[in-house]
Protein backbone atom coordinates (compact mmCIF):
# COMPACT_ATOMS: atom_id res chain seq x y z
CA UNK A 1 0.00 0.00 0.00
CA UNK A 2 1.09 3.55 -0.71
CA UNK A 3 0.72 4.43 2.98
CA UNK A 4 3.22 1.79 4.04
CA UNK A 5 5.49 2.92 1.21
CA UNK A 6 5.32 6.48 2.51
CA UNK A 7 6.12 5.44 6.07
CA UNK A 8 9.03 3.43 4.72
CA UNK A 9 10.34 6.50 2.86
CA UNK A 10 10.13 8.68 5.94
CA UNK A 11 11.94 6.04 7.98
CA UNK A 12 14.59 5.67 5.27
CA UNK A 13 15.17 9.40 5.18
CA UNK A 14 15.50 9.64 8.96
CA UNK A 15 17.93 6.75 9.24
CA UNK A 16 19.94 8.09 6.31
CA UNK A 17 20.17 11.56 7.84
CA UNK A 18 21.20 10.22 11.26
CA UNK A 19 23.77 7.82 9.84
CA UNK A 20 25.45 10.32 7.53
CA UNK A 21 25.53 12.98 10.23
CA UNK A 22 27.30 10.52 12.53
CA UNK A 23 29.74 9.53 9.82
CA UNK A 24 30.52 12.96 8.41
CA UNK A 25 30.15 15.74 10.95
CA UNK A 26 32.74 16.66 13.54
CA UNK A 27 31.07 16.52 16.92
CA UNK A 28 33.14 19.33 18.37
CA UNK A 29 30.78 21.83 16.63
CA UNK A 30 33.41 24.49 16.09
CA UNK A 31 30.95 26.38 13.89
CA UNK A 32 27.32 26.20 12.81
CA UNK A 33 28.05 25.97 9.07
CA UNK A 34 28.89 22.76 7.25
CA UNK A 35 32.38 22.99 5.79
CA UNK A 36 33.35 21.82 2.30
CA UNK A 37 34.69 18.50 3.50
CA UNK A 38 31.51 17.77 5.40
CA UNK A 39 29.38 18.74 2.39
CA UNK A 40 31.25 16.36 0.10
CA UNK A 41 31.13 13.62 2.68
CA UNK A 42 27.38 14.06 3.07
CA UNK A 43 26.77 13.89 -0.69
CA UNK A 44 28.85 10.74 -1.03
CA UNK A 45 27.38 9.18 2.07
CA UNK A 46 23.83 9.70 0.80
CA UNK A 47 24.80 8.25 -2.56
CA UNK A 48 26.39 5.13 -1.04
CA UNK A 49 23.61 4.63 1.46
CA UNK A 50 21.18 4.76 -1.42
CA UNK A 51 23.17 2.13 -3.33
CA UNK A 52 23.30 -0.16 -0.31
CA UNK A 53 19.57 0.33 0.10
CA UNK A 54 18.97 -0.74 -3.53
CA UNK A 55 21.29 -3.73 -3.22
CA UNK A 56 19.57 -5.05 -0.18
CA UNK A 57 16.16 -4.37 -1.67
CA UNK A 58 17.11 -6.46 -4.69
CA UNK A 59 18.59 -9.24 -2.59
CA UNK A 60 15.47 -9.48 -0.48
CA UNK A 61 13.06 -9.50 -3.40
CA UNK A 62 15.14 -11.96 -5.46
CA UNK A 63 15.92 -14.45 -2.69
CA UNK A 64 12.56 -14.18 -0.96
CA UNK A 65 12.92 -14.50 2.78
CA UNK A 66 16.48 -14.28 4.11
CA UNK A 67 17.82 -17.70 5.20
CA UNK A 68 17.27 -18.30 8.95
CA UNK B 1 10.04 16.07 0.46
CA UNK B 2 6.44 17.34 0.53
CA UNK B 3 6.38 18.74 -3.03
CA UNK B 4 7.41 15.40 -4.49
CA UNK B 5 4.79 13.60 -2.45
CA UNK B 6 2.04 16.00 -3.49
CA UNK B 7 3.00 15.66 -7.16
CA UNK B 8 2.70 11.89 -6.85
CA UNK B 9 -0.94 12.26 -5.79
CA UNK B 10 -1.94 13.90 -9.07
CA UNK B 11 -3.49 10.90 -10.81
CA UNK B 12 -5.56 9.62 -7.88
CA UNK B 13 -9.34 9.84 -7.35
CA UNK B 14 -10.49 12.66 -5.02
CA UNK B 15 -11.17 10.63 -1.88
CA UNK B 16 -7.82 8.84 -2.10
CA UNK B 17 -6.13 12.17 -2.62
CA UNK B 18 -7.78 13.57 0.52
CA UNK B 19 -6.88 10.48 2.54
CA UNK B 20 -3.27 10.51 1.38
CA UNK B 21 -2.99 14.24 1.97
CA UNK B 22 -4.23 13.80 5.54
CA UNK B 23 -1.77 10.99 5.98
CA UNK B 24 1.09 13.15 4.74
CA UNK B 25 0.14 15.85 7.25
CA UNK B 26 0.02 13.27 10.02
CA UNK B 27 3.39 11.79 9.03
CA UNK B 28 4.96 15.23 8.83
CA UNK B 29 3.71 16.17 12.28
CA UNK B 30 4.91 12.90 13.76
CA UNK B 31 8.22 13.27 11.98
CA UNK B 32 8.72 16.85 13.20
CA UNK B 33 8.15 15.76 16.78
CA UNK B 34 10.52 12.85 16.37
CA UNK B 35 13.15 15.16 14.85
CA UNK B 36 12.72 17.58 17.75
CA UNK B 37 13.29 14.84 20.31
CA UNK B 38 16.25 13.27 18.59
CA UNK B 39 17.87 16.66 18.00
CA UNK B 40 17.60 17.51 21.68
CA UNK B 41 19.06 14.16 22.67
CA UNK B 42 21.87 14.41 20.15
CA UNK B 43 22.93 17.95 21.06
CA UNK B 44 22.63 17.30 24.76
CA UNK B 45 24.76 14.17 24.47
CA UNK B 46 27.39 15.86 22.32
CA UNK B 47 27.59 19.15 24.20
CA UNK B 48 26.85 18.64 27.87
CA UNK B 49 29.28 16.69 30.04
CA UNK B 50 29.64 18.70 33.18
CA UNK B 51 27.12 18.53 35.99
CA UNK B 52 28.74 20.65 38.69
CA UNK B 53 26.31 23.46 37.85
CA UNK B 54 22.60 23.23 37.22
CA UNK B 55 22.40 26.07 34.67
CA UNK B 56 23.91 25.94 31.18
CA UNK B 57 27.28 27.64 30.74
CA UNK B 58 27.87 30.01 27.84
CA UNK B 59 30.02 27.51 25.96
CA UNK B 60 27.40 24.82 26.39
CA UNK B 61 24.75 27.15 24.97
CA UNK B 62 26.99 27.97 22.02
CA UNK B 63 27.68 24.30 21.38
CA UNK B 64 23.98 23.41 21.45
CA UNK B 65 23.12 26.27 19.08
CA UNK B 66 25.79 25.21 16.60
CA UNK B 67 24.84 21.55 16.91
CA UNK B 68 21.17 22.22 16.16
CA UNK B 69 21.86 24.63 13.30
CA UNK B 70 24.36 22.24 11.79
CA UNK B 71 22.05 19.27 11.97
CA UNK B 72 19.19 21.22 10.40
CA UNK B 73 21.42 22.36 7.53
CA UNK B 74 22.66 18.82 7.13
CA UNK B 75 19.10 17.53 7.10
CA UNK B 76 18.17 20.01 4.34
CA UNK B 77 21.12 18.95 2.25
CA UNK B 78 20.30 15.28 2.69
CA UNK B 79 16.72 16.10 1.71
CA UNK B 80 17.94 17.68 -1.54
CA UNK B 81 20.08 14.68 -2.46
CA UNK B 82 17.35 12.28 -1.41
CA UNK B 83 14.88 14.02 -3.73
CA UNK B 84 17.39 13.92 -6.60
CA UNK B 85 18.00 10.20 -6.16
CA UNK B 86 14.28 9.58 -5.79
CA UNK B 87 13.48 11.27 -9.09
CA UNK B 88 16.37 9.47 -10.83
CA UNK B 89 15.06 6.15 -9.57
CA UNK B 90 11.54 7.03 -10.71
CA UNK B 91 12.64 7.80 -14.27
CA UNK B 92 14.66 4.59 -14.45
CA UNK B 93 11.70 2.29 -13.68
Amino acid sequence: MAETEMEYRVELFNRLAQTCFNKCVDKRYKESELNMGENSCIDRCVSKYWQVNSMIGQMLSAGGRPPM
Amino acid sequence: MDKNMLAALEGLPEEDKARMSAMIDHLQLRDSLRMYNSLVERCFTDCIDNFTRKTLQKQEETCVTRCAEKFLKHSMRVGMRFAELNSQAATQD
